[in-house]
């Protein structure tokens, strides 16, 4: 047994205190999820349309709906938008953050605090709240980001309509998101970074260490495990993006070009009534996820094994 | 170029740092100041100034419907902050102080859990509340809540307890206490930074949530304050969106998790750095 | 938020006048004693004059509670798809955009009151509306109210450039033309404004969709269709300064007199007959300085309805909302109690007097005289509805045909676009 991680030496070989332990938080998902699921899973091989909602006994179609799903075009194009727009978030967001938290390690308590509670006041802004001020701030008409671009010599961006193109759509959707999430990785990371012993720092420098190799030999090692997490976090939570463009949606175009994987699904459900297809791309999505963080999930259960 | 003349450029550069990104919180409250022929007006104005006036957040609670999606959403939210602290601390101690046949699935459903897309379900959400008869109720929507955050505060938690070394458990142990004791005198106290940070986490999921929301709480008086906040501005776009009542909405949806955050501040900072380097 | 007002046959001549046609409410039966029952209304529409005057005459007539829900369009498709089958949460009435009405009662969502349909207006009733409630001639659901679309322009701008109110739909885009400059949409057309973009389809005789025995398919790529199209696209491109991704939502903002002398930025535009209350002079509300309100200029604005091809009226959408009993609520007597009192002479009444046009046409009148009633009643004679096709409510939750508008504004290939779009809605109309 290897005595790495976890703690878990101390352990009775043999004991029901674990089980009891898992039994509220298993119980809890399976309240709050464990129909759901099941219901999703059935609904993917299904017809499952209006009628069938008012009655109507759902016939079964075997893989037809993933059939469908992979012969539309429509679905490609938002499961490659959503890809992007989820690497380029979720890569910028991290990088932001790490920048951010060296920017706090390097500084004063003055300046490192107001830079800190700038960034709580982001983090604390209610989704809902923070996508209705980003839409006034790109407002068309009265926005003052259109304002301030347009006070630049040679730039014209008056009236500029940030919603009405997808690149722009989602490059304002990106900063929101990219606002929103910065706060937690900075926080996440610097802490990480002030776990970092002043001695060791101290030795590395009369080592002969300059600054950047202090980054890269010994800075970079003890936060690479929060920047995997973290960056895995984000990029799950980024692909299932949904009320922020679903209200920049409100505000702006209903065409299908400005949708991503959650708004699709949602639109495939809600609007277009076709469960059947919702719950299949439902399901792919999940597979798409659990291909991209295969890495890290492979790495979770070899430490796992490690520890047995 | 000196080592202090650099810590006060990065210092500078901190500060502006902190300006541009409080911005958009300081043109919320700025614009729910002013009334909204004023923000109509080409140029913008960076201060109320002589324009200052409370009528937006007079207009924006006006009809009482604030209130009551305050309650709701303050109930809820309390709801899963207790219950998924609760439920995750013990998840999180079984994974990471014993091994037991079946960890190793329960570690990885938590990781799928969070990968599934949840704006499929709603349907489905719908049927299992309404045959219990909790539509409306705060109940049924916590239930559903505290399923999603549950699996994120576990693997949080997680990291916070393995943070704690057994080592300090042990020595207590061979002091004479019991397990448990040694537990909640060494290691419990230890963990309340990481309970503030998964803390922070569900109270936001459940005060941002609204696609749940939207199906589960059909009736006007169990919105909560997103839903309110969506209803507002929609409400507001049939005529010209009143930009001013719009922006002191958001306000005030947003100041409670504002002294939420700001009471937990000093905790929550010290809180991520268990967790997430131990993740 | 989509407002659908707009409306049919509001004064279609009444070709048959049946005798004896009863419209003396019957006497409520027993079992509406006392039923507490819920109303869904879509978005805040119906003034709330109206609602209380529905509570009201509800409770004296049943003893029992009327609740009323106001929903949001926006949710509203979600909503009715989760509630309408659940006998313990369904509204027991509610409003459902016109469009959507064909969808929700080919699957059996409301009740059929055939047999109250004479006595709440029969033929009197607007013929389109309740078309699209009607499954193999038995009445589902029924017109609430219609309203309808006309022009609105600036009278001061036509004469500083020297041209005329056109009466032809090609004359139309040359007046928009020449008004039209960067700064100033001679016709400020939302990209995405299906609503009123469909009507230069309408108006060169083509149409969105036909039906051929029990199949529907989308008729874009039809000749006239095309034509239209184009004649839509030219107008697009030369007139409107108007942004791609906007809707039928706040066109008025744009031509409206600005406090501060700002000067407008449309001459001209289309929008819902209720859309004149936001037009005018915006100048300080005297009541409360903060705010600016419109009064209405005679002699900077005008409206006209939007002219045919030929001349006369062009067809434009004919927006409102039906309204019906849910197929599995508990309380059919209340629910149909509720239907007998929103049919009464009374409200039918009240809703003319409050802009909204009343689903019964002997009551039209009560909509006034003045020029915004009769652009409407004109506008309205001549409107249509989208096809009541039993997937329609799919295709336009899809957001498929503000897509379409938007690449047409895009300025795209109108043949290709209309094939592309043809093939996409053909796979959701059939439900």
């Amino acid at each position: 047994m290897s005595a790495t991680s976890n703690g878990a030496r101390i352990a009775p070989r043999r004991t029901g205190v674990p089980y009891l332990l898992i039994v509220p938080a298993i119980l809890a998902l399976l309240l709050g999820l464990g129909y759901p699921l099941v219901w999703q899973f059935i609904t993917a091989f299904q017809e499952y349309g209006l009628a069938q909602q008012f009655g109507k006994a759902p016939d079964w179609v075997g893989f037809a709906n993933f059939g469908a799903l992979v012969s539309d075009g429509e679905f490609w194009a938002v499961l490659v938008r959503s890809l992007l727009f989820c690497v380029v978030t979720a890569f910028a967001t991290v990088l932001v953050g790490v920048l951010l938290a060296l920017l706090m390690n390097a500084i004063g308590r003055a300046a490192r605090l107001t830079l800190q509670i700038s960034l709580l006041l982001a983090w604390a802004t209610p989704v809902a709240a923070a996508t209705t001020i980003f839409i006034w701030l790109f407002d068309r008409r009265r926005g003052v980001v259109n304002y301030l671009l347009d006070l630049l010599p040679g730039v014209d961006m008056n009236r500029y309509d940030w919603l009405g193109h997808p690149l722009t759509f989602f490059f304002v959707a990106s900063i929101l998101i990219v606002w929103m999430s910065v706060p937690f990785v900075a926080f996440a990371v610097y802490a990480g970074l002030t776990q970092v012993s002043e001695e060791v720092l101290e030795a590395a420098q009369l080592d002969g260490a300059g600054g950047w190799q202090r980054y890269r030999l010994i800075i970079g090692p003890m936060i690479r495990p929060v920047l995997s997490i973290v960056l895995l976090l984000q990029l799950i939570w980024d692909l299932r993006v949904f009320a922020q463009i679903t209200l920049l949606k409100d505000a702006g175009s209903k065409s299908g070009d400005f949708d991503l994987l959650g708004t699709y699904i949602y639109k495939l459900g809600a609007s277009a009534n076709d469960f059947g297809m919702a719950s299949a791309v439902s399901i792919v999505v999940l597979i798409i996820t659990l291909a991209i963080s295969w890495v890290y999930v492979r790495d979770l259960l070899a430490q796992d094994k490690e520890t047995r | 170029m000196s080592r202090r003349t650099g810590r006060t450029l990065l210092s500078l550069l901190a500060v502006v740092v902190a300006l541009v990104w409080v911005f958009p919180v300081y043109w919320m409250v700025n614009s729910s100041f002013v009334s909204n022929a004023v923000l109509q007006q080409f140029t913008p104005r960076f201060f109320p100034g002589e324009y200052f006036t409370f009528a937006n957040f007079q207009s924006a609670i006006a009809d009482g419907s604030f209130f009551g999606a305050l309650g709701m959403s303050v109930s809820i939210t309390l709801i899963v902050v207790a219950v998924c602290l609760g439920f995750a601390f013990l998840g999180a101690v079984a994974i990471s102080r014993f091994r037991f046949r079946g960890r190793t699935s329960f570690v990885l459903a938590l990781l799928l859990i969070q990968m599934l897309p949840a704006e499929g379900l709603f349907i489905a959400q719908y049927k299992m509340m309404s045959s219990v008869g909790l539509l409306n109720s705060i109940l049924g929507v916590s239930i559903i809540y505290v399923a999603a955050v549950i699996p994120f505060t576990v693997w949080m938690l997680r990291g916070f307890v393995a943070g704690v070394p057994a080592e300090l458990e042990e020595a207590a142990m061979v002091d004479g206490l019991s397990r448990f004791q040694a537990f909640m005198r060494i290691t419990f106290p230890l963990l309340a930074p990481g309970l503030v940070a998964s803390g922070v986490y569900a109270f936001l999921q459940a005060w941002n949530e609204f696609t749940v929301a939207v199906v589960l709480l059909p009736a006007e008086s169990a919105q909560t304050l997103p839903l309110w906040l969506r209803g507002f501005v929609q409400a507001s776009a049939t005529r010209e969106t009143d930009w001013g009542a719009v922006m002191a909405a958001s306000t005030i949806v947003a100041v409670p998790v504002i002294i939420f955050f700001l009471i937990v501040q000093g905790r929550m900072t010290s809180g991520l750095v268990g967790g997430a380097v131990k993740g | 938020m989509k407002r659908k007002i707009g409306a049919v046959a509001a004064a279609t001549a009444a070709l048959v006048v049946l005798a004896g046609c009863s419209t003396t409410p019957e006497a409520p039966a027993d079992d509406a004693q006392g039923q507490d029952i819920t109303l869904w209304l879509m978005g805040g529409d119906t003034p709330d004059a109206l609602r209380d005057y529905l509570k009201t005459e509800y409770a004296d007539a049943t003893g029992g509670t009327l609740t009323i829900e106001e929903q949001d369009w926006g949710d509203a498709l979600a909503k009715l798809t989760t509630a309408l089958p659940d006998a313990d949460n369904t509204p027991d009435v509610t409003e459902i955009g016109n469009t959507w009405s064909p969808t929700f009662t080919n699957v059996g969502a409301f009740s059929d009151i055939s047999d109250m349909y004479e006595d709440l207006g029969g033929d009197k009733l607007l013929p389109s509306f309740v078309e699209v409630g009607e499954v193999d001639g038995a009445n589902y659901a029924l017109p609430y109210y219609f309203g309808s679309r006309y022009v609105f322009y600036r009278k001061d701008l036509y004469a500083a450039a020297g041209v005329d109110v056109p009466t032809t739909l090609p004359q139309l885009t040359e007046v928009a033309s020449k008004l039209h400059d960067s700064a100033l949409s001679g016709f400020y057309l939302g990209g995405e404004d299906w609503r009123n973009g469909i009507s230069w389809i309408f108006a060169y005789g083509g149409d969105l969709a036909t039906k051929d025995g029990d199949t529907w398919s989308s008729t874009l790529s039809d000749p006239k269709s095309i034509e239209g199209l184009t004649a839509l696209q030219e107008l697009y491109t030369e007139a409107s300064n108007a942004p791609v991704t906007e809707s039928d939502s706040t066109p008025w903002v744009n031509i409206n007199t600005q406090p501060d002398a700002d000067a407008p930025e449309a001459a001209t535009i289309i929008a819902p007959g209720w859309a004149h209350w936001s037009i005018g002079d915006l100048a300080p509300d005297p009541e409360d300085d903060t705010k600016t309100i419109p009064t209405w200029n005679d002699d900077v604005f005008g409206t006209y309805v939007l002219p045919g091809v030929d001349g006369g009226v062009a067809p434009v959408f004919a927006g409102g909302s039906n309204i019906a009993i849910s197929a599995a609520s508990k309380n059919q007597a209340g629910a149909r109690e509720l239907m007998t009192i929103i049919f009464s002479p009374e409200y039918q009444q009240m809703l003319g007097e409050n802009g909204l046009g009343p689903a019964n046409e002997d009551y039209v009148s009560s909509l006034g005289d003045d020029q915004f009633a009769n652009a409407l009643i004109e506008s309205a004679l001549s409107s249509k509805l989208t096809p009541a096709a039993p997937g329609w409510a799919a295709v336009e939750g899809s957001g498929l045909l503000e897509e379409f508008f938007g690449k047409v504004n895009g300025g795209g290939d109108i043949t290709a676009l209309a094939a592309e779009y043809d093939e996409k809605i053909d796979a959701l109309i059939n439900g």
